[in-house]
């Protein structure tokens, strides 16, 4: 048996309005960037195969640029820093949650970026040869064939992505957004325990990342093209291996 | 030659890099009429293909439609590996020429292709997705959602070779009733007997030009090429 755990604490945390709170704006912030991400990173995923060098230098710098310094450095640099570079963001507008959100959105799209980069190649050129034959234009192609094909292939990646991202939210809490983490430190510190407040954030993280692995093997499904819906082998996805932890 | 050529190549020059793969050439098509292409792999015949069906820009030269450079779908294209969309059925696939370039409504899109499924025997299998399909299922659908265009004429790229031999013939039975009701045509094939009964004229392609083009009966009983004899040689 556990030496001292308190049930009583756990279950007061589990129920608390603050955790309720907390884990709703980790949630929001997540869904959020990441939809903005994606939209980034399908615009510079396209970058990538333009035919202006300026474009696709542009995509290199910005990719380059978000991934090789940490995501917490950048949290701070646009709380902190942005403020005293341009006084525009010194308004009392440019909340933490706010500059949680753009820090990363911007992050998580370079990583996006590459992702659904991948995903438009794994489509079958002989795809884009039919539309063109067709008459169809490069954005009908697109739009009505690579891109829901790729779909398929981008959806586990970006389910990695989010569980990253919904994690990655607790470092918001250094500028005071109050998240989950945030909440349960309060907590903590009220009380001085820790296995019983931590513990109960754990069950958060757990519930919400369960309910997102539903989503995702729902969406899946989706995506996958046979009349009866049934699941279909799909070749592994040529996506690269990326490394969360260090973020 | 033929008195109405309604498709033309003009001198057509096509390079890759250091590769030349068209040479200059030159050749016409009637209205109504059927040229099979033979040749060795790397002759040529599939880029000539894609220049014709505007996929490819000749480098120099010039690919005509009635006198005129083809608009979107007026050249119907079908592929060796059929290409179908694979996240539409084969009605989808069939739609989509009509509804995101011709622009029409989706209701008559669907009568349209509901029609032209039927006229490759395959309205039974409107629903199915193209992994759901046979090779033979599948480029009759690619046959359909190219001839629901009404291009003026079609172009096949080997069109059989990547068929298992008992589904080659109900391809080859399609293009030979769309050859019958008057379908002006250009196919890359080796299926020899095909080209026997269908074809109005032979050409063969070697190394990027149009070595010889007859009649089939002059073809293949007097080819006047040595290479053309060595090739038929080796094909049959």
């Amino acid at each position: 048996m556990v030496a001292s755990f308190d049930t009583h604490v756990f279950w007061e945390a589990l129920s608390s309005g603050p955790y309720w709170k907390g884990a709703l704006l980790a949630l929001g912030l997540t869904v959020a960037s990441i939809s903005v991400a994606i939209v980034i990173g399908f615009l510079l995923a396209l970058g990538r195969s333009s035919r202006l060098r300026a474009v696709r230098g542009f995509v290199f710098f910005y990719n380059w640029l978000f991934r090789a310094t940490p995501t917490l450095l950048q949290l701070l640099f646009i709380w902190d820093a942005l403020p005293q570079l341009w006084p525009v963001f010194a308004g009392s507008w440019f909340t933490p949650f706010l500059a949680a959100f753009v820090a990363l959105s911007l992050n998580e799209a370079a990583y996006m970026s590459e992702i659904i980069r991948a995903g438009l190649l794994s489509v079958d050129p002989g795809q884009e040869l039919a539309g063109r034959a067709l008459g169809m234009s490069r954005r009908q192609i697109l739009r009505r064939v690579i891109v829901p094909q790729s779909i398929r292939i981008i959806i586990p990646p970006t389910g990695n992505e989010f569980i990253t991202l919904l994690k990655l939210t607790s470092l918001a809490s250094v500028i005071s957004v109050h998240e989950l983490l945030t909440a349960a430190n309060e907590q903590a510190s009220v009380a001085f325990k820790f296995a019983e407040v931590y513990g109960a954030a754990l069950v958060y993280y757990l519930a919400m990342v369960s309910v997102l692995m539903l989503l995702q093997s729902r969406l899946e499904r989706r995506f996958t093209f046979t009349s009866a819906g049934r699941r279909r082998r799909v070749a592994a996805p040529a996506v690269p291996a990326v490394s969360h932890d260090a973020r | 030659m033929s008195r109405d050529a309604i498709l033309r190549a003009d001198a057509v020059h096509k390079h890759y890099g250091d590769l030349e793969v068209l040479r200059g050439v030159t050749f016409e098509v009637g209205r109504g009429e059927v040229k099979v292409i033979i040749g060795p792999s790397g002759s040529g015949k599939s880029t000539l293909l894609r220049c014709l069906a505007l996929l490819e820009e000749p480098d120099a030269g010039q690919v005509s439609l009635e006198g005129r450079r083809p608009g979107r779908g007026e050249v119907g294209m079908v592929f060796q590996r059929f290409n179908l969309f694979q996240n539409l059925t084969a009605l989808g696939n069939v739609m989509i020429g009509l509804t995101e370039v011709r622009r029409l409504p989706k209701r008559e899109a669907r009568e349209q292709a509901t029609e032209f499924l039927a006229r490759v025997g395959l309205k039974d299998k409107a629903g199915q997705y193209p992994d759901e399909l046979s090779g033979g299922q599948q480029q009759r659908v690619a046959i359909a959602r190219a001839l629901v265009m009404r291009p003026q004429a079609m172009l096949f790229d080997e069109p059989t070779s990547a068929l298992d031999v008992e589904l080659v013939r109900e391809v080859l039975d399609v293009m030979e009733q769309l050859a019958n009701e008057g379908m002006t045509m250009v196919v890359v094939s080796h299926e020899l007997r095909f080209a026997h009964h269908v074809a109005s004229s032979i050409l063969m392609m070697d190394e990027g030009v149009v070595i010889e083009e007859a009649p089939p009966e002059q073809f293949f009983s007097a080819p006047e090429h040595e290479r053309t004899r060595r090739f038929l040689a080796l094909v049959e």
